[in-house]
Order: C-alpha cells, then structure tokens, then sequence
C-alpha cells in the first residue's frame, strides 16, 4: 500500500513536470502554405488584404489622405509627427485563397534619401517577413482615385488598379522565411469609396524569394 | 478501490508538489541582458503612449478587455497589434512602433517559461526604420504581478521592473534589421525594460514605462 503511494506521488511529480516540458502550450493554427515554385527559380507567394474588413487601424495625419479617412480606429499622433509625412497602417493578412494568416503593418515615412515603405508580415505559425521599397508619392492613392472620377466627400464605384510598389525587396525574414532574399509588388486593387471616405478592395502582396 | 484511491492520492500529491516546484522554479523567472552604456534609448509609457491596440481572443492583456478590436480568426487568436509612440531620454517622441506580438511555441514551462515572440517595427522619421526581433518571456511578470494580484486577490507590491528579452540572439538578446533609410543594411542587438508603476484588476487599468535599448554599429551617425 505504501509503495503504491509513493509511486503515485512520483507519478504524479513526473509526469505533470514532463507534461510542463512536453506539452505545447502555445501553439498557433497552420494553414498550408500557398506557394508556387516561378519558372526562373525560387517561389512565389501572394498575401492579401481586403479592404476594409482587414484594416486594423491607420495613423490620423493629413499624409495618410484617404488611407486614414478610412480607418475604423484611428491612432492619434502626437502634433510633433503630424505635419511629417508619415503613416502607419496595420492590416489583417491573408493567402491567395482568402484565408486569414497573420498580422502586418505598414510604414511610410521619410528616410534619410527620400520616402520609403516597409512592411513587417508576421504569420504567426510560419514567422516573419520584412519588406522595404522606395515609398510612394504623397497622396499616390488619392491623386489616382480623382484621375479616375472619384470627388472627395461622394461615393465612387469603380475598378482602379495602383502599383503603389512596383518594385521592392525582401530585406529580412524570421522562422520559415528566415535566410531569404528577393523582391514583392504592392498593388492596391480599388472597387469603392464610400460617402465616409472608406475604401474597398484589395492590398495584393506578391512576393518572389529563394535562397540565396 | 482501496488501491485505486491511494494510487490517485498519491498522483494528486505528486501533481501538486511539481505544481509548486513549478511556480518557484528558478530557471524560468531569468531576466534578460542588461542594456549597455551608449545604447540608443527608446522609451514608451502605457497606456498615454499607446496609439492603438487590438488583442487576440485567446491573448491577454493586463488592463484591457478580450473583446476590444478582437483578432478572432483561429489564426490569430493568439496574437496581439500595439502602434506605440517612443521618445528620447528628454521625452521627445522620436518614433512610432509597430508592436505585433504572438505566443511562442518555445515556451516551456520547465526551462524557459511563457514566451512571447515580439516583432518591432520601429520607424523614426527623417532617418529610416528599424526591425527588431525578440523573444520576451513574461512568466516572471505573470507570477510576480498578474497572478498573485489578478488571481489571487492579493495586494499589489509594485512598483516591479522587468527585463524579458531572452532571445533569440546569444547573450538573451534581441535581433536588430536596419531596413531603411540611415539604418538600411545594418544590423545589431536590443534589449527590453519596463517598470510597472500601477496594477489594479479591481479598476481595469494598469501603467508601465518601457525602454527599447538598440545596440548598433555606428549608431552615433545615426543619432546625428
């Protein structure tokens, strides 16, 4: 009878110190990775953001035009930042087929050479991906909008494609995308603005990486 | 029945003797590095500093509601979106973070405790961004502030400071990408400090003041 006792308690030590150790206790859902391999090598992987339902939030300064107007939950800046041209927008992430996967945000802000843009894309069952391209014109999105028919302040329905990142690079990456290098395309896909300035449509992320 | 109910005493006791060298492990409640002299400091107060913040269902913050701008997809669930404003050392916002933070699956309750893997994506305009990468175990906060205090009911004994940065860099370090602008290209550590100065379950709020310490190659060109 003792015995049995004594094996219980050391039963019972172990195994909820091995279950401590063992167990995954944090362990994020995984949805199978959307890659093509590209005929000249490497692969090509599209993330998508669809607007508005993925908008997160979006800074409130007069750079982020119609970006901002749009946002549910606007991050107030303090008045040092608001005169600069900066926006900061974070997004939902999702694959080529619809599924949401991740997180990102988005920054556009001066550097020491002019504009850039980077993009911080965290999957969280797959890691990490930086992205950094020349930034945009200030207010690319809205000049293209009025280029098409859109007046501030009415609805406007429509199609207008924007390569806001015709060309950037894949300048880090963490876990399943750690140690690679190569380029993405942002292209903003608009159906709608409405009367509140919200746009719809679609943020398309196309990436092609390898190993180097 | 007799052998059954000794034999689940004794696996109930044992349970509980592991739970409680659990709790007072030693080896999960290590703090990271201490930051180094000549490091740029970047520092944050929450909540004045933050701008927005939007949680998974399944994460938790200290103060905040599971139900504000939820991340409720499976995916995500366990994820957590802060945009932060930083400033120097006199209080001048220098910069604006992306905090986007997700459960790690090297936690460990054994050896390494609850881990968090934290991405930065920190911007200072005029000079470029900064990416930087950590791994933040949050046990010792857990067992020292929200646990006794949330769970437990016990008085708070604060103020506490923290420094959570375990990885994933050698040295319990985070990982720094220059990448863009003056930083591009360049590449260095960091490590992370709060000191939580209010805790109250009872009024749903809680305040801290954190610092980014960012070690970089020639980061005194920068700071010009």
């Amino acid at each position: 009878m003792r015995a049995l006792f004594l094996l219980g308690i050391v039963l019972g030590f172990g195994g909820t110190l091995a279950a401590a150790h063992w167990v995954p206790w944090i362990s994020h859902q995984r949805l199978p990775s959307q890659t093509t391999v590209v005929a000249n090598g490497g692969r090509a992987e599209q993330f998508l953001i669809r607007l508005p339902a993925d908008r997160i939030a979006a800074t409130d300064a007069k750079a982020g035009g119609l970006r901002s107007a749009g946002a549910d939950s606007a991050m107030v800046l303090p008045a040092k930042f608001v005169a600069e041209p900066l926006l900061v927008e974070h997004y939902k992430v999702r694959d080529s087929t619809g599924q949401v996967v991740g997180i990102a945000a988005r920054h556009w802000a001066s550097g020491d050479h002019g504009m850039t843009a980077t993009w911080s894309v965290v999957v969280p069952a797959r890691g990490s991906l930086v992205l950094r391209a020349p930034g945009e014109k200030s207010g690319a999105l809205d000049t293209a909008l009025q280029r098409a028919g859109y007046t501030p302040g009415s609805v406007w329905e429509g199609t207008l494609e924007v390569a806001l990142v015709p060309g950037g690079t894949v300048a880090g990456g963490t876990g399943d995308f750690a140690g690679l290098s190569g380029s993405y395309t942002e292209t903003w896909k608009i159906t709608g603005v409405d009367a509140n300035g919200a746009m719809r449509g679609t943020i398309e992320l196309y990436t092609v990486t390898r190993i180097p | 029945m007799k052998y059954l109910f000794v034999a689940l005493l004794g696996l109930l006791i044992g349970a509980g003797l592991a739970g409680t060298a659990l709790y007072f492990n030693p080896f999960t409640v290590h703090t990271g590095a201490a930051p180094a002299a000549g490091d740029r400091v970047l520092r944050y107060s929450l909540p004045d500093q933050v701008l927005t913040a939007a949680v998974g269902e399944d994460a938790m913050l200290a103060g905040r509601s599971k139900t504000v701008d939820g991340l409720w997809e499976e995916t995500i669930d366990r994820t957590a979106v802060l945009g932060l404003v930083l400033t120097d050392e006199s209080g001048q916002p220098v910069a604006i973070a992306s905090r986007l933070m997700a459960g790690s699956p090297s936690t460990d309750l054994l050896l390494t405790g609850v881990v968090l893997s934290d991405y930065w994506l920190v911007t200072l305009p005029g000079q470029g961004t900064l990416f930087v990468r950590s791994d933040s175990n949050v046990w010792p906060f857990l067992k020292e502030t929200l646990l006794p205090v949330w769970l437990f009911d016990r008085p708070w004994r604060g103020p506490a400071v923290y420094r959570p940065t375990v990885g994933p860099n050698a040295g319990n370090t985070a990982s720094v990408l220059g990448v863009a602008g003056v930083f591009e290209g360049k590449s260095g550590s960091a490590v992370e400090r709060y000191d939580v100065t209010a805790f109250s379950p009872a009024q749903n709020s809680a305040a801290a003041v954190g610092e980014l310490f960012v070690h970089l190659p020639e980061q005194q060109v920068a700071q010009q």
